[in-house]
């Protein structure tokens, strides 16, 4: 073929910026957007990105593997796969397509705003692809959860979990339109291609790929390992802005990546590690989440930011004493809510499964496992009643979660914490003094009403669990109730109660 | 309150299409709002402070926009462009037109176009990548403040093709300087583009566009106006003239890009249309933004004349036409709609 190699012809493609003159360049790439700062304009006619890709390439190569991933698709959608998968396992899929497909559109948005606004024509350009594949993801997720939705209606939030008010999704949105949305494309490069998407997305898509191999969920295993093949692509806008950054303000690339670092920590803690360290069946389950985090966020990402010179986030003992407690104290949170949610949680605390999760976290028994024993004994004595909400919780003012985070005391109990802070008049409060930090340097950006504050401004009405489950669009075909109250409770049948009556709430 | 009781009810999509008889197409699903900073009952556009600067950006330029829309999830690209689809599409496109270079690069055709059509290309096609790349900006833009899902989908993929297009006009530099190395192709286009007088008037139109902020504006001045007055000039009368002169291939290649421009001219028109349906008000708004840019458009076209060799009033004549016809397609169905009514 007398095709010209890409090498021969790709800088006319990369080289597209030009003087303006007709209107001034800070109109054109307003600081909102595009976020300059203290990087001189020439910088970045440096940005460069480190593995190159043509239109052609792009198509052909998409081309390609959408017809592997569907024909997959097709494939099982003959088999009874689906029917045979575990209710915790399904869960998790029913949390990920609900809370991910969205945030992959989120994404997309993202994209084409550093497709506008980058300081780059290379730059935009690469977005250009970043979109297209934010765009992939969306519609894999979209369709796959679909296909779900007439075997079971909780897939019916892979839509709509976003369209709500439920407080997973104002979580989410918070975090989501804070770095990917609303931020100017050189944060925004930091915080989601680098941050993101070098770094955490590689737990929900390649650990949790492994732990659906392992549970025989081949369908789902296929989508998201296929929709992490694009990451190493659009990812790179990451370090390419990372090293232009590093340059000439490395203060501000370690606060913008230390905050998405801190956001989405604390995110994955309520999504990915119920997934993994109760959902997943005990038999299908590869490593913990502490492990996962190891190995893919505390030491490879850690890695990365330390080859530009950066260093650790300051709130690194915090996280890694989270890693202990944070998702073990949402889990509970989320099985407790369970009438806000849209899967079915699973307790996950059987006596082989605190086994477990005993060896992997020496510290668990002391700090759940008696508020466990306490819902265990209520159910066993036919008392579920007694551990449904009645109240809600704190919320952060900053991550939206629950404010649910133990810390040991110099008596050794284990006491959830509430961080307060007095502002205008107003007492706020935080889960955590990362999140009680980063709302204080952030606050004229990120100050908005938690749904707590929503509730006690009276803006949900009635002012009870009805209400709230009607502000949330929760309706009782998809409300969440525990998979299977058996499976964790009966080894425990029989022995003497001693917490019966809990008052509703007592778990925060 | 009591165990969620569990009421069993046959589901077959998603809740958000309603009470629907038929199953929604691969495109609908995949494309129904999904933009949850579009969704109904939303405090502010984003989550958070609703005085933050991009809140405040979204409220002037989006929900204030003159161009407004009751509910915007009615509109539907007219070719239900979704991934799969468009990869599917685009990966053919490209086969056929690596055949295409393939076919004419060993004929060794660029060798023997006469110095006119050399000149030519070099004047008015090499250096349109940096036009081509203002277009793919304000795609982009479009579609970052897009009013719905599938209006930000349908921009996203636009926004590919004008890269797509770059890409294409990137590929024959490169030829075409292998070619011609003396010709100032792939090293005089930045130049051209920044001084030469015949392409200031374009110039000047896609930078005062890169600061038209608001949405519909935006997509007027794009997507009505200057995409379709210069994609006549640069894809059709280019290819034409370009055959002319003996260079088949451009020509070729502005047929292969024409059918993205016609694409997006299918699914622009026929959104502008839905708005002027939707609501009669919305008339005002894009006649005013039309009657803004067209000068500039047309002043574009006159100022790429005389590197095109045709007379200057021909030239932006046609390109008037070709812009004509998209907007008889919006208001005169409007008209005759209201007149039915
Ligand atoms: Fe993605
Ligand atoms: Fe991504
Ligand atoms: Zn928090």
């Amino acid at each position: 073929m007398a095709l010209l190699k890409r090498e021969e012809w790709q800088d006319f493609v990369r080289d597209v910026d030009w003087t303006l003159t007709y209107v001034d360049d800070e109109a054109v790439y307003p600081e909102w957007f595009s976020g300059t700062g203290k990087v001189p304009r020439e910088a970045w006619l440096a940005w460069e990105e480190d593995y190159k890709v043509s239109y052609q390439e792009y198509v052909y190569t998409q081309k390609e593997k959408e017809a592997s991933t569907y024909a997959v698709k097709a494939a099982l959608s003959r088999s009874d796969t689906f029917d045979h998968l575990d209710e915790g396992w399904k869960s998790a899929t029913k949390m990920h397509f609900g809370g991910v497909a969205q945030v992959e559109y989120t994404a997309t948005l993202a994209e084409l705003k550093m497709a506008r606004f980058g300081l780059n024509g290379a730059w935009r350009n690469m977005a250009t692809f970043g979109q297209l594949d934010e765009l992939r993801h969306n519609a894999l997720t979209t369709y796959f959860g679909h296909e779900l939705v007439v075997k079971d209606p909780q897939y019916d939030w892979t839509q709509k979990t976003y369209t709500t008010n439920d407080w997973v999704p104002i979580s989410l949105r918070t975090l989501f339109d804070g770095i990917m949305t609303t931020s100017n494309v050189v944060d925004c490069a930091l915080q989601v291609p680098l941050a993101f998407e070098t770094g955490f997305t590689n737990l929900q898509f390649v650990a949790l790929s492994a732990d659906a191999l392992q549970s025989g969920d081949i369908n789902f295993a296929n989508m998201i390992s296929s929709i992490q093949t694009d990451e190493a692509r659009h990812s790179q806008q990451g370090v390419a802005t990372l090293q232009i950054l590093a340059e000439h303000d490395p203060t501000r690339a370690q606060w913008v990546i230390d905050k998405a670092f801190w956001g989405s920590a604390r995110a994955f803690s309520a999504l990915t590690g119920p997934a993994m360290d109760y959902y997943t069946p005990l038999e299908h389950r590869k490593q913990s989440y502490r492990e996962f985090m190891e190995e893919w966020i505390v030491d490879q990402f850690v890695r990365t930011i330390e080859d530009y010179g950066l260093k650790k986030p300051w709130f690194w003992d915090e996280f890694m004493r989270g890693l202990d407690t944070w998702h073990h104290s949402l889990h509970m949170g989320l099985w407790f809510w369970r009438p806000t949610i849209w899967w079915r949680p699973k307790a996950g605390v059987s006596k082989d499964e605190r086994d477990w999760l005993r060896e992997k976290y020496p510290n668990w028994e002391q700090t759940y496992g008696d508020k466990w024993d306490v819902i265990i004994d209520n159910v066993n004595a036919n008392n579920v009643e007694a551990t449904l909400p009645a109240t809600l919780p704190y919320l952060c003012s900053l991550c939206h979660l629950p404010c649910c985070n133990p810390t040991q005391s110099r008596d050794g109990s284990w006491r959830v914490r509430n961080k307060p802070l007095s502002y205008d008049g107003k007492t706020y409060h935080f889960c955590s003094n990362g999140c009680r930090q980063i709302w204080w340097k952030d606050r004229d950006n990120v100050n908005h009403e938690t749904l707590v504050d929503r509730f006690l401004a009276g803006q949900i009405q009635p002012m009870d669990v009805g209400g709230l489950l009607n502000y949330m669009s929760m309706t009782p075909d998809v409300m969440g109730d525990d998979a299977d109250y058996e499976a964790w409770t009966k080894d425990y049948v029989g022995r003497p109660a001693t917490g019966l009556a809990v008052p509703a709430g007592a778990q925060a | 309150m009591s165990t969620p009781a569990r009421k069993p009810r046959k589901q077959r999509t998603f809740s958000a299409f309603g009470d629907v008889r038929k199953m929604p197409s691969e495109y609908e699903i995949v494309t129904h709002a999904q933009n949850w900073n579009t969704r109904d009952g939303r405090m502010s556009t984003f989550e958070q402070n609703p005085s933050s600067p991009i809140n405040l950006w979204f409220l002037t330029y989006r929900e204030n926009s003159p161009l407004q829309v009751d509910d915007w999830d009615g509109w539907h690209d007219p070719d239900k462009v979704a991934y799969r689809s468009y990869v599917n599409m685009q990966a053919e496109e490209q086969t056929k037109l690596d055949g295409l270079l393939d076919s004419y690069n060993e004929a060794g055709a660029d060798a023997e176009f006469p110095a006119e059509q050399v000149a030519r290309l070099g004047a008015l096609f090499t250096p349109s990548r940096y036009l081509v790349h203002g277009f793919q900006q304000v795609q982009a833009y479009i579609g970052y403040l897009g009013h719905s899902s599938y209006i930000t989908s349908a921009a996203g993929y636009a926004n590919a093709d004008l890269l797509r297009r770059v890409t294409i006009v990137g590929y024959r530099t490169r030829e075409l300087q292998m070619a011609h190395p003396d010709s100032g192709i792939g090293t005089e286009e930045r130049k051209r583009w920044e001084s030469d007088a015949a392409w200031q008037p374009a110039r000047e139109a896609v930078e005062r566009m890169l600061v038209a902020y608001d949405f519909g504006e935006a997509f007027t001045a794009l997507n009505l106006v200057l995409a379709p007055t210069l994609d006549d000039v640069l894809l059709r009368q280019l290819g034409q003239v370009s055959k002319a002169a003996g260079d088949e291939l451009e020509w070729h290649l502005g047929n292969v890009l024409g059918k993205d421009a016609k694409r997006r001219d299918r699914w622009c028109g026929g959104l502008a249309r839905f708005c002027v349906q939707q609501r009669a008000e919305n008339e005002k708004p894009l006649h005013k933004w039309i009657d803004r840019w067209s000068p500039l458009a047309d002043a574009a076209a006159e100022g790429l004349a005389p590197l095109l060799g045709k007379p200057a009033g021909e030239v932006v004549a046609e390109a008037r036409a070709a812009r004509e016809k998209l907007h008889a397609g919006i208001f005169s169905t409007a008209d005759a709609a209201a007149a039915a009514g």
